[in-house]
């Protein structure tokens, strides 16, 4: 046993029992994964002929393509609409996004029948395909959270030049986030408009996309909050609870503009019976009772933006109506009246739960060992050092700006 | 997919007269032996009637589905062969990000196996179901009806037309579409005045005449529109979304960072520091 081998497995030994815990669910999560591999989708999965999407797309990736959207949201709150106060939540946002997006390509790669061939979307492309269109978006978008998420590793290790170039990066990087973003959120509701015969009326209208890419926006705010107060309960980084106030303040415009979109849509643009099915109408009336309403009449009252726990509860309910809602439309409202109901199999549930429990696990690592947390004030120098010729006095540098690297 | 204009008259085409199925399922057999498919383990009686097997699957790209109804108080078969439409307008192949599905000029829409990557998009947009999936494999791929493509090529008839004695006519969209037009005209106490896979999906190659009411027999009502043209009207907004929320948010980040770019500039002024200049008669540095 080599010596690093020695410090890891002594640090992992430290480590909390939760994050232990998360470790033993990803490792169930990676036996499942092997026998999904040895044994096929057929014999491993609940999937069938009447039923060919379960639960991997609908959670790992129509599900958690929007919860990673707080990066983007959060990016263009913060750098395009220039709320400065802001900022010590970009990163963490970050991270969760890198990592979501990440977590969506795992999935998806078990999901697919000849994952060997997923670089097939790259030479073979069909532009009518809304498939095409998120699987070159996601491809886009991963990369652009990857070059934001090297600012906090290089400020680890100290690498000034990439800092630099990041930095001078920061803004095409953000605005490119948000537009790429908006184009696949809306897509993943592209995806379902194809199924005009299947999916039922309550959900079924043509402008699932713009209803999914608002629903995406108001969750990725939501994430941010909940993650926020999370941070500050179990891993001691300060309340910023004013900071999400903020946040509460923006979020029932969004949820009241999807709510008259969504209510207008379903009224005046489906075609067929919103009745006939009593399930499916309790589970149209909990996602947007629980979901939106509520949340929005919530954060309308000043107390309630302001209390901690207000602000945790009603993030909570946002996030729970999402996960509803991408299932009501990916899952529930597929389920065809005259046919057997689809569940996950067990190996589905164990790589999904793994999965998640991935997400977590990553993020605690990433902020242990990262200045994920750390406040970095942009006008932090990053001079490369000059080691040609000894720099006397300060160049010029205005008393605005900072000076001195950070490390 | 603005193929609105594109004309399908001469698109091969199978005219399905359902009044004249005699139930023999030679047309199963043949497609069987054709495509060399396994047989399926089944009960004799998985459905209504002697239907078998008792759904398309893998191993099965057609067959014949039996209705009971009463008619004068006798009772009485309807038989209806089931198989992939050929869509003029494929659903499947408008939702395949790697264009596996193609409607191929003489007609059947055919599946290319090298570029599937098994994200099974073609089940889930397909309003006939028609493509079905490997699920034995470790490995799946979708199987569906090939229409006999390599036979069409070499001028044969698909194989289930050439074993049918008596219900399938094989030939193009607007031939076929006048003969069920024709029969429909002569005998309307024959037929159930309707041709299912006329407009049905935008327009299909396989088209249906029948005695009982569509609904009746099991057909599944499917929208007239061409299914590629829902997803269609909000993927083409893509660029001009992608280009208006880009130039909207630098417009905007133009806008909201103005104020600190202009006192930043400001501060420059007005600090004590002059730039470093370079004399140019004593080429001097000064500060």
């Amino acid at each position: 046993m080599t010596a690093a081998t020695r410090i890891i497995i002594n640090e992992i030994r430290g480590y909390h029992r939760f994050l232990k815990f998360m470790i033993a669910l990803v490792g169930l999560g990676a036996l499942a994964s092997l026998v999904r591999f040895i044994f096929g989708l057929g014999a491993t999965t609940n999937l069938n002929d009447v039923y060919p999407w379960g639960l991997w797309i609908s959670f790992d990736v129509v599900t958690a393509v929007p919860l990673a959207a707080g990066a983007f949201t959060l990016g263009a709150i913060v750098h395009c609409f220039h709320i400065k106060k802001l900022e010590p939540l970009v990163r963490p946002a970050i991270v969760t996004g890198f990592l979501g997006y990440s977590l969506v390509s795992v999935g998806l790669l078990l999901d697919l029948g000849q994952p060997q061939r997923a670089w097939h979307t790259m030479v073979y492309w069909n532009v009518h395909s809304p498939m095409f269109e998120v699987s070159m978006c996601i491809m886009a978008y991963t990369t652009v959270l990857f070059l934001e998420f090297l600012s906090p590793v290089c400020e680890k290790f100290g690498y000034h030049l990439p800092l630099r170039v990041l930095r001078w990066l920061e803004m095409p990087l953000v605005i490119g986030a948000a537009s790429i973003s908006t184009l696949h959120q809306s897509s993943l509701g592209t995806f379902f408009l194809i199924a005009v015969d299947k999916l039922h009326a309550l959900w079924y209208n043509p402008l699932l996309p713009l209803l999914f890419w608002l629903s995406a926006i108001f969750t990725g705010i939501s994430i941010i909050i909940l993650e926020a107060t999370m941070v500050h309960r179990f891993m001691g980084q300060p309340d910023e609870s004013e900071l999400l106030e903020v946040l509460t303040k923006i979020l029932p415009w969004v949820l009241g503009v999807y709510l008259a979109v969504k209510l207008a849509a379903t009224t005046l643009l489906s075609h067929g019976p919103l009745f006939d099915r009593p399930s499916l109408l309790a589970l149209f009336v909990a996602e947007i009772v629980i979901g939106v309403v509520i949340p929005m009449v919530m954060f309308m009252k000043r107390a309630y933006r302001e209390d901690q726990r207000m602000q945790l509860r009603g993030a909570s309910q946002v996030i729970f109506g999402l996960v509803l809602n991408r299932f009501n439309v990916s899952m529930f409202g597929m389920e065809q009246a005259d046919q057997a109901i689809y569940y996950p199999s067990v190996i589905e549930s164990l790589v999904t739960i793994g999965i998640i429990a991935a997400h977590v696990l990553f993020f605690v690592l990433l902020a242990k060992y990262f200045p994920i947390f750390e406040h970095h004030p942009e006008t932090v120098d990053y001079s490369i050092p000059d080691h040609a010729h000894s720099t006397a006095a300060d160049h010029g540098h205005s008393p605005a700006t900072g000076s001195g690297a950070v490390h | 997919m603005s193929s609105t204009s594109a004309d399908f008259t001469t698109s091969k085409t199978f005219l399905i007269d359902t009044t004249k199925c005699t139930g023999c399922r030679g047309c199963q057999v043949a497609c069987k032996q054709w495509n060399q498919l396994k047989a399926e383990d089944t009960k004799f009686f998985s459905g209504e009637g002697y239907q078998n097997p008792p759904l398309m699957s893998e191993y099965t790209f057609t067959r014949v589905k039996f209705k009971d109804y009463q008619k004068n108080g006798q009772n009485e078969f309807a038989f209806y062969k089931e198989m992939c439409m050929h869509c003029n307008e494929p659903a499947c192949a408008s939702v395949c990000p790697v264009g596996a599905f193609k409607k191929t000029t003489e007609g059947p829409v055919v599946y290319d196996a090298k570029r599937c990557i098994g994200c099974r998009f073609c089940m889930i947009a397909c309003p006939f179901g028609v493509p079905k999936y490997e699920w034995s494999k470790a490995f799946p791929l979708v199987r569906k009806c090939t229409g006999c493509y390599s036979r069409i090529r070499e001028g044969l008839q698909p194989a289930c037309a050439t074993a049918c004695p008596t219900a399938i006519t094989y030939g193009s969209r607007g031939d076929m579409l006048k003969e069920a037009e024709k029969r429909l005209k002569n005998r309307p106490e024959r037929y159930h005045q309707a041709i299912y896979g006329k407009d049905e999906a935008g327009g299909t190659s396989v088209l249906y005449l029948t005695h009982q009411p569509l609904d009746e027999l099991g057909f599944k009502p499917v929208t007239k529109r061409a299914l590629p043209s829902y997803t269609w009207q909000a993927l083409r907004l893509v660029p001009g979304i992608f280009l208006t929320v880009g130039s909207g948010l630098s417009l905007l980040s133009w806008f909201t960072h103005r104020k600190e770019r202009i006192r930043r500039e400001e501060l420059f002024k007005n600090s004590k520091v002059e730039p470093e200049t370079v004399n140019p008669e004593t080429k001097e540095e000064s500060r």
